[in-house]
């Protein structure tokens, strides 16, 4: 576990694989939160609610890109002879903290708007935008002036949206399985969504955490970087929080899907929580088996991990948070109506994304595979052709897939008579963008001043 | 119950107008409130404890207890005759624990000067060789020549950086202090000598030919070590 080189900022480090994904994440995450606000530009006939999440996503996935783009350089191989051209290399460092908090807070504020809107009254709508710029703004800057000693404290800011995910699941499928209510699928599934999203990556340490070894291994990185910021309390309470949290949500959706399955059957999503599930269970046994390898480091001398350990979180934890996590957020924009798909302006966008979301993630993951298995290029390519050729010839059944079933989450809550529809101007709604545009700018002046200064 | 005037208190009171899905949510906060305490307790209290050990290194004396083997070989050259002598190492017994640290060779000719006043010249070079040594060490004296009847003192270091006094290590912990200090085979091998006899006649006169060979004895004093760890307070 803890492979987190992205969240425990590269204390775990040094696989080739992982280093490759990172570039392929920061592509993928920025594309898909450019064209998220260019579609959603062109879908002015939505409600607010969806409005808002659009740009909330749109944005959280450029901070993601301009996050991970920011620790492909950091971490690229002096030996590329890109480091050794860049005069001040902490300027990465510190964009990749920065736009990590920009994306944390805007993940924060993200379940009080959806699936089931928190803020319904025009002026609190309103706040979200001066709440994120504002918040991010000030932990952006006391997190710098305290050499980001405490930056992963930040996490608790997801333990009010948590709560609100698990209510709006629990409350959904409880309705579709008690009340036959086949409509409320689409909220429980939402939540569900955005609850792997958020905490995807520490689910499938979800056994680890419920042992309680999760702690060793922090100990182990903490020896391997120096101690540093480890030696800091509010960040191990951060670490804490999220894997607990984390652990939870995978349990307790595993057991409202199982629940589901037991009347309505399987369905896709019920797979993914089954496959999270079963990665968390092999990890935590993985990890429970490496342990005195954990704790090599305290006693004697940190002795590596074995390959096949690295190999199984590069093509679980890593390829889940890196690759797929962009993928899923991607189904919830079109999946849910967030942005208009299905106006005639918007498909030809709609589906070169797609496709090029999937052939990129296809892609990454034959090179993976490729770079443990004998397999020749002639081979590869032709897996690759079959993929493309795949993705061609179904494009427009996986369109359909994820359009024609488009199922609208307002729509869902205006039928409960349960949304409130008050008057929101376009210019508000552009307010946040705008917001997030200054705030990007912020963020890079700011790096770079403080990056010549200290 | 239901409301679309989009206040808070309605809002919430929506959210949780399911009494069984309340109860599924209620569940969830307290497993997440246990899970929470018992594994902040490992990581914010017993682990933080673990580390704060390791925030700084530690100092530790670290000092070595030596003991001595010797190998001999005496030979006698002919004039203008070069000699390769091998001292396997493997010959020695070296105590659990210890270590090759160094070698002196000492190449002590029969011959004294006397009333004549005249040695024979006598060389001797350890020849570098697959014996895993410090080869490049600035201490290693590889090669002397002698024609005044002093012995020869060669030298080899063989444990990296081992000179026999006590150092001071900053570490983490005693086993990673004491890593330099657990390396194996150092000093796997042979000791490779050649010996270079040159003989110099009494008064540069020998008519007779008797003095035509040396005997020379060659002396390889092995330096064992072990290593012994104090932290300093």
């Amino acid at each position: 576990m803890w492979n987190n080189a992205y969240n425990l900022e590269s204390t775990r480090e040094g696989m080739v694989e992982q280093d490759s994904m990172v570039p392929v994440a920061a592509i993928v995450c920025f594309l898909l939160g450019v064209t998220t606000l260019i579609l959603l530009n062109r879908s002015k006939d939505r409600m607010w609610m969806d409005r808002m999440t659009g740009l909330m996503l749109g944005w959280c996935l450029v901070f993601f890109g301009l996050r991970y783009a920011a620790a492909a350089v950091r971490d690229a191989k002096v030996v590329g002879g890109i480091v050794n051209s860049i005069p001040n290399l902490d300027i990465f460092q510190y964009l990749f903290y920065s736009f990590t908090i920009a994306a944390i807070v805007i993940g924060a504020m993200f379940p009080f708007v959806y699936p089931y809107p928190i803020f319904q009254k025009a002026s609190s709508i309103k706040l979200v935008t001066p709440i994120i710029f504002g918040v991010s703004l000030v932990i952006i800057i006391s997190m710098m002036l305290t050499e980001y000693h405490y930056v992963w404290f930040s996490h608790i800011l997801f333990l009010p949206g948590y709560f609100i995910l698990l209510l709006v699941y629990f409350r959904f499928i409880s309705e579709e399985m008690l009340d036959d209510d086949n409509t409320a699928r689409r909220m429980s599934l939402a939540s569900g969504i955005v609850l792997i999203a958020f905490f995807g990556q520490q689910m499938t340490w979800w056994l680890a955490q419920i042992i309680s070894i999760n702690d060793e291994f922090v100990g182990r990185f903490a020896i391997e970087s120096g101690v540093g910021d480890y030696s800091y309390v509010p960040n191990w309470i951060g670490y804490t929080i999220m894997n607990s949290v984390a652990a939870i949500s995978i349990l307790a959706l595993t057991a409202g899907e199982t629940w589901r399955a037991t009347k309505k059957g399987i369905n896709g999503f019920t797979v993914i929580i089954y496959m999270i599930l079963g990665v968390g269970l092999i990890s935590g046994i993985a990890d429970y088996a490496i342990l005195g390898i954990v704790d090599s480091c305290m006693y004697t001398v940190c002795e590596d991990f074995p390959k096949s350990y690295d190999i199984w979180y590069n093509f679980t934890t890593d390829a889940l948070v890196l690759l797929f996590t962009p993928l899923m957020v991607m189904y919830l924009l079109l999946h849910f109506d967030v942005i208009d798909s299905a106006a005639e302006n918007n498909q030809w966008m709609t589906r070169i994304i797609v496709i090029l979301m999937l052939l990129i993630v296809s892609s990454t993951m034959i090179e993976l595979l490729q770079s443990i298995l004998p397999v020749s290029d002639m081979i590869s390519s032709a897996i690759l052709a079959m993929v493309v050729a795949i993705f061609i010839g179904w494009e427009e059944r996986i369109m359909k897939a994820l359009i024609a079933e488009g199922e609208s989450i307002s729509k869902k809550l205006q039928a409960l008579n349960e949304l409130n529809e008050p008057e929101i101007q376009d210019s508000d709604l552009e307010l946040f963008s705008k917001s997030m545009a200054v705030l990007t700018g912020f963020i890079f002046i700011l790096c770079i001043l403080y990056s010549s200064i200290v | 119950m239901s409301s679309n005037e989009g206040n808070m208190k309605n809002v919430l009171s929506n959210l949780t107008s399911n009494r069984e899905g309340n109860r599924f949510a209620l569940i969830s906060f307290i497993a997440t409130l246990i899970l929470i305490s018992y594994t902040g307790y490992d990581t914010v209290v017993l682990r933080t404890g673990i580390i704060s050990e390791f925030a700084d290194d530690n100092d530790y004396l670290i000092t070595f207890t030596t003991l001595n083997e010797t190998m001999q070989e005496v030979v006698t050259l002919q004039d203008d005759e070069t000699r390769n002598l091998q001292f396997d190492l493997s010959e020695i017994s070296i105590p659990d624990g210890y270590s090759i640290g160094y070698i002196d060779v000492s190449v002590t000719s029969e011959e004294e000067s006397g009333i004549s006043g005249q040695c024979d010249s006598v060389a001797g070079d350890i020849i570098m060789n697959d014996l895993r040594a410090q080869w490049s060490d600035p201490g290693n004296n590889l090669s002397g020549q002698d024609s005044s009847c002093i012995p020869i003192e060669l030298d080899l270091a063989i444990y990296p950086n081992f000179n026999g006094e006590s150092i001071t290590v900053s570490a983490i912990n005693e086993y990673q202090a004491l890593q330099n200090w657990s390396e194996e085979g150092w000093g796997e091998g042979s000791l490779s000598i050649d010996l270079d006899l040159d003989v110099n006649a009494p008064f540069g006169i020998d008519p007779g030919g008797f003095d035509s060979d040396e005997e020379i004895t060659v002396d390889v004093y092995i330096t064992l070590f072990t290593v012994s760890i104090q932290e300093i307070e």
